[in-house]
């Protein structure tokens, strides 16, 4: 990047905030999904005032600005297109205010998600939502992908839990949406920015809503011997009145993949399991599993255990959570996919996932939010065989496109990002994404934010192609799910 | 108000749209202006049609669904079409086991929770007049009743949305699953909206397991001291009620029946014989088992002076729901006020609210959202020396400088005289000038609802 840029850029920001070595600018240049791209600098601002000129200048000379807060994404959302500029958030990571009496807290958009229900559990508090990549994921990314996590089934996405943002706009304007209370007059702009991957504005200060912490948890691991029976009792659970907290799916070939890796205890010869958590207050989590386990029975489950304790409890989720990292150590490559579908529906696509293994003669894992129909099948491939890598490639657009066919979405959680960008017109119309460029033209006007993301470049409906679902070689243990 | 749209050039091309049948004359009016014609489109595309029209012909349009909240808003610059959903009427999809449902923007809800309760399943939304108020319009005035504090607003269950812009272009957000990030969340433009981005032609919810059984618990507290103080103590308990209100001591006499009164200019309230009560009600509803509801027995202890269950808690509820209604058949000329609020600044709210109506001829009296500060505040007018149209707004005015920063308070409903003196939307926590940015994409001659919503 041009010297005369990088010297503004350390004037506003300081020395040691610039980044543009180019072993400095690689460890940027990735995200936890697919994609790659090389920024021209990495600025590292410290305050709101600081990012409001760093855009100014940005803006000024045409520069795209792309926000990063952990990299830890899957769709390429805080990945450089051109010679951009990152803004890091990493030293904006200060928890400004917990408000425990009106069930909020105020956050820097670098706070880590997980170290926000650590410094409210004292007052009897958590962040709900909770993506796989929570000890390492920041509050910023997740307001800009609108992220979920295993226990939002009942609780809701990051958007049912963020009330007020400031932001700053490409000119560098400062702009408050929203505060503490619950909600305001006038048009929700907080929730409408909620997801919009960084496309609208850059977040610099986000007030979330506090959840209680239950009273009572119990995690119940339901076995079965066929897939059907799981995905069956996802269907019945749901249609029994009983919301879980979180309801999760492993497959046989998942189980015994993560059982390998981190040892929690999953049965090595299951087809699948079922990880459904309950919470509340006691005499509710009590009825409540019971009743779960005589549904799961019924659905012909073969056994249904129940956590004794945290630590077994603890145990149980890691494998889910890890489940990603196992995989590195069996394969090279893999690629996963995000799809939604109606929870009925669960059941026909697990079986038609398995034709399409066959088919193409690669493996895909299967693990899941079920309780939401959040698909996540994780085709694996070898990425230096070249059948194996046009094998995946036709493996993952089939499940894609039957997703689509059943009512389902491109993306439940991950984003769109670079990745999916190009399938948007698969589930939008043309006057659909003409009333979204609309949207992103106006607060951004000349695409300097986050430019060639979630958006397609054109606008026609084409087959799937997508972006290449590349060779992954490293994937890094504990990587969101 | 207008002659534009009374050429019978306009007529014949609205009927030529959406049939002869379905363009008349319309006699209800919105803040005292009359729309110059009503249209009644039958799908999305002809919706489209008509606003290409509008836009053309610089025609202002004001869609309508079961205009339960039409009075909301400034007064109109002009009317020139009124677009009716109420031929937008299926329930489009509904699938029980996947816990979704689409309905097209004209359905009532009562309807579609009817549908639903067959499968006791419903969307938990308690806002008042579900049997006349469409989907449509409860999402543009983001309507919510008590039921909020359990489950939030339709912003949270509100999974998709078919609508129209002001060109005439249809267009979709969201989707039909319950979890879905591609794409911006349109829906969230546009609940609260108050169709002035859009004619709303459909909406996807998720749907909700209805609790098999309810009661209610009705806590009564000499101050409003002592009740925040026990609301606190609930909010802090592992308890998670489905509706938590607060309750004045004037709110009871509008949560029964209204009598039948002719002429409600007229009717003058029977003055109290004895002092008016001087307690504040919290109440719950909880759901679950017999051991659940036991527990909640247990953790509000002698506080629950009243419990509640069956026709008279549905009743009880039906009634919160409906309070501003009820003052409002009583007292034509009572101004109802909607605030935000932090949870804790509920306090704060009601004493500015004793304030400002005492210091202005009016009597107060609220039910209102304890946890969530959504309240429902009215300001009755006082039968002798009753305020004048410049009193309503500097007691607005008066009430909202007491508020806390970070509140907003709008006025729902006043007489359309005192409109013209103040502004009934006031001030917003979030910027004005981007939700105008967001105004110019949608609506950029400024067709929708012109001079009635925010911007």
């Amino acid at each position: 990047m041009d010297a005369a840029i990088i010297r503004q850029l350390r004037k506003i920001a300081g020395q040691d905030a610039v980044l543009d070595r180019p072993e400095e600018l690689m460890l940027y240049e990735y995200d936890a999904g697919v994609d790659k791209g090389r920024p021209g600098a990495v600025v590292l601002p410290q305050n709101t005032d600081q990012v409001s000129r760093l855009m100014r200048l940005a803006c000024e000379n045409k520069i795209p600005v792309v926000p990063r807060g952990a990299g830890t994404g899957l769709s390429g959302g805080a990945i450089a297109r051109q010679e951009s500029i990152v803004l890091g958030f990493a030293r904006m990571n200060k928890i400004l205010e917990i408000d425990a009496a009106n069930q909020r807290a105020v956050v820097q958009p670098g706070v880590v998600n997980l170290e926000l229900s650590n410094a409210t559990a004292k007052y009897g508090y958590y962040y709900a939502p909770d993506p796989s990549s929570q000890k390492a994921c920041t509050i910023g990314g997740n307001v800009a992908e609108n992220s979920g996590g295993p226990h939002t089934l009942a609780l809701g996405v990051t958007v049912n839990h963020i009330t007020g943002l400031r932001v700053v706009l490409p000119n560098g304007r400062i702009v408050e949406l929203g505060g503490k209370a619950l909600d305001g007059c006038g048009l929700d702009l907080t929730g409408f920015f909620v997801g919009s991957e960084g496309t609208l504005a850059v977040t610099t200060e986000i007030t979330v809503k506090l959840t209680k912490l239950p009273e009572s948890v119990a995690t119940l691991l339901a076995i079965f011997n066929t897939v059907e029976d799981a995905a069956n009792t996802v269907v019945a659970i749901t249609q029994s009145g009983i919301t879980p907290a979180a309801m999760e799916m492993l497959d046989g070939w998942m189980l015994r993949t993560v059982e390998a890796a981190v040892h929690a205890g999953y049965p090595l010869d299951a087809a699948a399991v079922l990880l459904i958590e309950l919470e509340g207050i006691k005499e509710a989590v009590e009825e409540q599993a019971v009743a779960v386990e005589a549904v799961c029975l019924q659905q012909h489950g073969r056994e249904v255990r129940r956590a004794k304790n945290e630590q077994e409890r603890q145990l149980l989720w890691l494998g889910r959570k890890t489940a990603f990292g196992a995989i590195g150590r069996i394969s090279s490559s893999y690629y996963t996919q995000d799809g939604v579908i109606p929870r009925t529906k669960i059941p026909a696509t697990l079986a038609e996932i398995e034709r399409i293994s066959k088919a193409y003669d690669v493996i895909i894992g299967n693990v899941f939010h079920a309780g939401d129909g959040n698909l996540h099948p994780l085709i694996i491939f070898d990425g230096r065989d070249p059948v194996q890598f046009a094998n995946s490639r036709k493996a993952s657009k089939e499940i894609m496109q039957y997703v689509l066919s059943v009512g389902g979405s491109i993306t439940g959680e991950h984003g769109v990002g670079m990745e999916k960008m190009n399938l948007m017109p698969l589930m939008f119309t043309e006057d659909d994404l003409d009333v979204m460029v609309r949207l992103r033209n106006s607060f951004n006007p000349d695409s300097i934010l986050n430019p060639q993301k979630m958006l397609p470049e054109t606008r026609t409906c084409r087959e799937i192609t997508g972006p290449l679902p590349k060779a992954k070689v490293e994937p890094v243990a504990g990587v969101p799910v | 108000m207008s002659t534009i749209a009374t050429s019978s050039g306009l007529e014949h091309e609205l009927a030529a749209i959406v049939g002869d049948a379905h363009v008349a004359h319309e006699d209800r009016e919105i803040s005292g202006v009359a729309p110059a014609l009503a249209v009644a489109p039958r799908s999305a595309e002809e919706v489209a049609a008509v606003l290409r029209l509008a836009t053309a012909r610089e025609l202002v349009v004001a869609p309508a669904g079961g205009f339960t909240k039409q009075q909301t808003g400034g007064v109109p610059e002009r009317v020139d079409l009124l677009l009716s959903t109420k031929r937008l009427n299926q329930i489009v999809h509904y699938d029980p086991g996947d816990l979704t449902v689409v309905l097209d923007a004209g359905v009532r809800l009562a309807d579609a929770q009817s549908r639903m309760a067959e499968h006791q399943q419903w969307v938990p939304c308690d806002a008042p007049n579900l049997d006349v108020a469409t989907v449509g319009g409860l999402l543009a005035t983001a309507s919510a009743g008590p039921l909020k504090s359990g489950f939030g607003g339709l912003r949270e269950f509100c999974i998709g949305v078919q609508f129209v812009t002001a060109d005439g272009k249809v267009a979709k957000g969201g989707g039909r699953v319950v979890k879905n990030v591609a794409g911006y969340d349109l829906m969230k433009l546009m609940i609260g909206s108050y169709g002035s981005l859009a004619v709303i032609t459909q909406a996807n919810f998720k749907v909700f397991p209805k609790p098999r059984q309810t009661r209610t618990f009705v806590c009564p507290f000499q101050s409003l001291e002592a009740a925040l103080e026990f609301r606190n103590r609930v909010l802090q308990s592992p308890l998670a009620p489905l509706c938590l209100e607060i309750i004045s001591p004037r709110a009871p006499e509008y949560l029964s029946n209204p009598p039948r009164v002719q002429d409600p200019e007229d009717y003058v309230p029977a003055q109290p014989v004895t002092a008016p009560s001087s307690e504040w009600q919290i109440v719950l509803r909880a759901a679950g088992s017999d051991n659940v509801l036991a527990r909640y027995r247990r953790e509000l202890g002698p506080e629950v002076a009243r419990e509640l269950e069956g026709a008279a808690e549905a009743q009880l509820w039906s009634w919160i729901s409906h309070f501003a209604d009820n003052v409002l058949a009583r007292h034509q000329n009572a101004m109802v006020v909607q605030t935000h609020l932090t949870i804790q600044n509920v306090g704060a709210a009601l004493r500015a609210l004793e304030r400002a109506a005492t210091d202005h001829n009016f009597l107060p009296a609220v039910v209102g959202r304890a946890a969530t500060g959504n309240l429902v505040l009215a300001f009755v007018p006082l039968a002798v020396d009753p305020p004048s149209a410049m009193q309503y707004a500097s007691c607005v005015s008066a009430f909202r400088a007491l508020l806390p920063a970070g509140s907003s308070a709008v006025v729902v409903r006043c007489p359309k005289e005192a409109k013209a003196h103040f502004d009934v939307w006031g001030s917003s926590p979030t910027d004005v000038e981007m939700m105008r940015t967001v105004k110019r994409a949608l609506d950029p001659r400024n067709i929708l609802n012109r001079g009635r919503f925010i911007v």
